[in-house]
């Protein structure tokens, strides 16, 4: 067996046990697990069109997981929009907040681009927390929003957990989905050539500005859909949770640890340190408060140091050498048979 | 009609002239020089056509159409390609990746920009290096990658900003025939360089650059003969009176 | 107030100014700055004025070291690039481990220290001046005088500011740059000692404290444009200012909100802010 057919049977086999999982495996709380690990791979993977391959930071993209939920929950409480078209709908909106905001921040250098994002990413936040109207619409500001319980695929709303589990699941196959369709094709080299040498890339007729802008509204659009998924899932949000630094910094430090810029490194620091969180939380909250950011903190320092393209780069590495191994073993064992 | 008219183009940078009211005509088919002393305002003059810069005074046309002023992006858009004195290789990147990046203006189809890429790749003798990474190049294979790149643009105008800095006699020789063999291919060449041997040797004309101003304009030998530039270029001590 | 906000801007803007780099964990730093004279307060009973003597060197090895450990492997990394965005990264990392650190050991009470000053307070024509306040901006200034010297006058100074302009040239010219960083980064944090400091008598102590301070003093260096002093108090007067004028109209909340947004607008319009010089990015 050659090294290509055993790594294509293991990724049938990943993909197959993942999308049968909810047969077999039906605790709700491990599910709930799961689902938020997803969810957190499909930000991960949006934020990465911008950070990793615009090649710019960007700190404030909680506000567009937040634009995302708000205006699904408030369409859906006000004019009873199913949060399916609201999702649509948020998402937009949350891709045109994002270009406006992408326009002028995106041509400031490295430094000068994260900390307007962190600016626009507080500044809603504090915005939404001081709202309780906005015109018509509630708000409520930092008590968040209660979505009315009312059950049905229509309105989004499941009892168990899992659709959810399938629904997220979808929409990270379709993120991947369209970061791989966009790595092959021309507005992938245009971004990658944008990010690496902006003015070599100029000269070969990339108008880098357009692009990055371009990949930041597919990113927000993308980020807003999660936004609703959010809110559907646990049927309550309020701004300390959905918006502001905190989340936008988890975010990003789970991309650059995984490893921005790449296909598999967001999921792979998702899939790594999310359990990190949930078992910390577990175990942990109420001796030592706050471990897990401790410990992103921390990886996040060495991983910067010692592996700066994301702990995908060993990881892949480490895969590969196993698959010599095992497959150089068979190869070895049917020669001598 | 002239292919690029470079028109009383004047470029000031607060209170220093860079570039003070150039006239240049280049010919399509022409390998054009521009030399200077270091300093002199020739790669200005080159960014001001490139556009990276814009002139504060004068204009620049292509083919009769005024490209003043206009972007770096929307300049290639118009078939005027150009490489960098400090090459800017993708480096991250491997030599395919970095010339596909160029083809793209040409096409949007994966395949097909690949296969223009490999071509160019075949042409300038680069391709069985396509697949290493850009930041393992030698400089000398770096240079060829940053004209590889820019010719996947399929330009019809080609500026080189001392492509052959930094090379050794051979490799300098290697780039020469590359470079005529561009020409030969029907593409019009603007050169700025250092080297004398070899832009003398590869130019049809010359325009020399001194303090920003044009002060001589003509074949090689005339200018190599011409007194100005030889006070240019050494000072007033090696002018040899009366030949 | 605004002038508190000048001083801990000060730090920040030389710490970016030379190293170019961003140091997310400046709010950080501050916190550890207050809890330190919190504790010499509580334990010895001194003014916390006189606190200064210990927490100053103790925040200036501090921050030495960090930059050492922790900035400096990255720069190493990525000599050529002039303010690599992995520096970010890392200070990032390094403020939720201060932060989360301070959370896990202290607990997150909010702790208030009496000292001979809180709350006192005198009056100036019809304004009444807080007295802790008064004290600080009186710091501010004898601070701002003292860094001015420094950079313009000793020798180490002068290093600081050639090593601002271009790194490796001038390592070339004998300045050993990472020991030069060190220290830049070490004064800039001890400056942040002495905030502290300044604002135990009136402020409250609390693991997350740093983080407004942090925002806030990147605002402000960015308003006042990054390596220039005057910049730096400036910007903290005018962000002082909104502050205390705003809180007149509307609650604090919204006066954040206006930061927030002036900010976005000098990043747009000027993004050398109102003294700084234009660089080449």
């Amino acid at each position: 067996m050659t090294k290509e057919t055993l790594d294509k049977i293991l990724k049938i086999v990943l993909i197959v046990g993942v999308f049968t999982l909810p047969i077999w495996m039906n605790s709700p709380t491990y599910l709930q697990i799961l689902i938020l690990l997803f969810f957190y791979a499909y930000l991960t993977t949006s934020w990465n069109l911008v950070g990793g391959w615009a090649g710019v930071l960007p700190l404030g993209h909680s506000a567009y997981v937040g634009i995302g939920a708000y205006t699904s929950t408030v369409l859906f409480m006000h004019y009873g929009l199913s949060p399916w078209v609201g999702m649509i709908a948020g998402g937009a909106l949350a891709a045109i907040v994002g270009t406006i905001i992408g326009i002028p921040t995106l041509k400031l250098r490295g430094a000068y681009f994260a900390l307007a994002t962190m600016a626009f990413g507080e500044g809603v936040r504090v915005f939404v927390e001081n709202t309780d109207k906005l015109g018509p619409f509630v708000l409520n500001g930092p008590r968040g929003i209660c979505v009315p319980l009312n059950e049905s695929f229509w309105n989004f709303q499941f009892m168990s957990k899992i659709p959810y589990y399938y629904i997220i699941l979808i929409m990270l196959c379709l993120a991947l989905f369209v970061t791989w369709y966009m790595s092959r094709t021309r507005i992938g080299y245009y971004l990658n050539a944008g990010g690496e040498e902006p003015e070599a890339a100029e000269a070969l007729g990339v108008n880098v500005a357009k692009y990055k802008v371009i990949a930041m509204a597919i990113s927000c659009f993308m980020t807003g859909l999660a936004g609703t998924f959010y809110a559907q899932l646990m049927l309550y949000f309020y701004p300390k949770a959905i918006l502001g630094l905190d989340f936008s910094f988890e975010i990003a430090f789970i991309a650059l640890i995984g490893g921005r810029g790449t296909l598999a490194g967001p999921v792979l620091g998702a899939l790594i340190l999310r359990p990190v969180t949930d078992f910390s939380r577990i175990y942990f909250s109420s001796i030592l408060p706050g471990l897990h950011l401790v410990i992103y903190g921390l990886v996040l320092i060495l991983v910067m140091i010692y592996q700066p393209r994301g702990i995908q780069a060993p990881l892949n590495r480490f895969y590969n050498w196993i698959l010599d191994k095992v497959t150089g073993n068979i190869e070895n064992k049917g020669v001598q048979s | 009609m002239a292919l690029l008219e470079i028109k009383n183009v004047s470029k000031h940078f607060g209170g220093l002239k860079a570039v003070d009211q150039v006239d240049l005509s280049i010919e399509k088919g022409q390998i054009f020089g521009l030399i200077g002393p270091n300093g002199a305002g020739k790669s200005t003059l080159f960014n001001c056509v490139a556009g990276l810069y814009a002139p504060t005074y004068g204009q620049v046309f292509f083919k009769g159409n005024e490209i003043t002023g206009m972007k770096p992006w929307d300049v290639c858009n118009m078939r005027i390609a150009r490489t960098f004195q400090l090459v800017k290789p993708f480096k991250m990147k491997t030599v395919l990746y970095n010339t596909m990046v160029g083809a793209y203006i040409r096409s949007t189809n994966p395949a097909e920009v690949r296969d223009m890429a490999l071509d160019v790749l075949e042409r300038l003798h680069l391709a069985d290096k396509k697949d290493l990474l850009a930041k393992s190049l030698t400089i000398a294979d770096r240079k060829r990658l940053e004209l590889a790149r820019a010719m996947a643009t399929n330009p019809e105008m080609l500026l080189l900003d001392e492509c052959m800095a930094g090379l050794r006699p051979n490799e300098v020789d290697e780039i020469l025939d590359i470079v005529r063999g561009i020409r030969d291919g029907g593409v019009t060449i603007f050169v700025i360089e250092h080297i004398m041997r070899a832009i003398m040797a590869l130019s049809d004309r010359i325009a020399v650059i001194h303090f920003g101003e044009k002060i001589v304009e003509g074949t090689p030998k005339e200018v190599s003969t011409d007194e100005r530039v030889i006070k240019a270029y050494l000072g007033d001590g090696y002018v040899a009176t009366g030949n | 107030m605004g002038s508190i906000y000048g001083l801990a801007a000060l730090g920040l803007t030389l710490i970016f100014g030379v190293i170019k780099v961003i140091n997310f964990a400046h709010g950080s730093c501050l916190m550890v700055g207050m809890y330190a004279a919190y504790w010499v307060v509580m334990l010895t009973g001194v003014n916390p004025y006189l606190a200064l003597v210990v927490v100053v060197p103790l925040l200036f090895f501090f921050g030495y070291f960090l930059q050492d450990i922790v900035i400096k492997p990255v720069l190493e990394a990525q000599s050529d690039v002039r303010e690599p965005t992995e520096v970010i990264i890392v200070t990032s990392g390094v403020w939720y481990i201060l932060d989360n650190i301070t959370l896990m050991i202290f607990g997150a009470e909010y702790r208030v220290v009496q000292t001979s000053i809180t709350g006192k307070a005198f009056e100036l024509g019809e304004i009444i001046v807080s007295t802790p306040k008064l004290y600080g901006f009186i710091a501010t200034i004898i601070v701002s005088v003292a860094l001015v010297w420094f950079l313009k006058y000793t020798k180490m100074g002068k290093s600081i500011r050639a090593a601002s302009l271009d790194r490796e040239a001038a390592s070339l010219m004998g300045i050993n740059q990472y020991r030069v960083y060190n220290i830049a980064f070490g004064i800039g944090t001890a400056i942040m000692g002495v905030v502290g400091c300044v604002l135990i008598p009136f402020y409250y102590v609390f693991p997350t404290v740093g983080v407004i301070f942090d925002v806030k003093c990147f605002i402000i260096v960015v308003l006042g444009g990054l390596g220039s002093i005057p910049g730096a108090l400036i910007g903290g007067v005018i962000i002082g200012l909104i502050e205390s004028v705003g809180a007149q109209f509307m609650t604090s909340t919204w006066t954040e909100l206006i930061v927030y947004i002036v900010f976005l607008a000098v990043l747009f319009v000027k993004p050398a802010g109102l003294f700084g010089e234009e660089r080449d990015w």
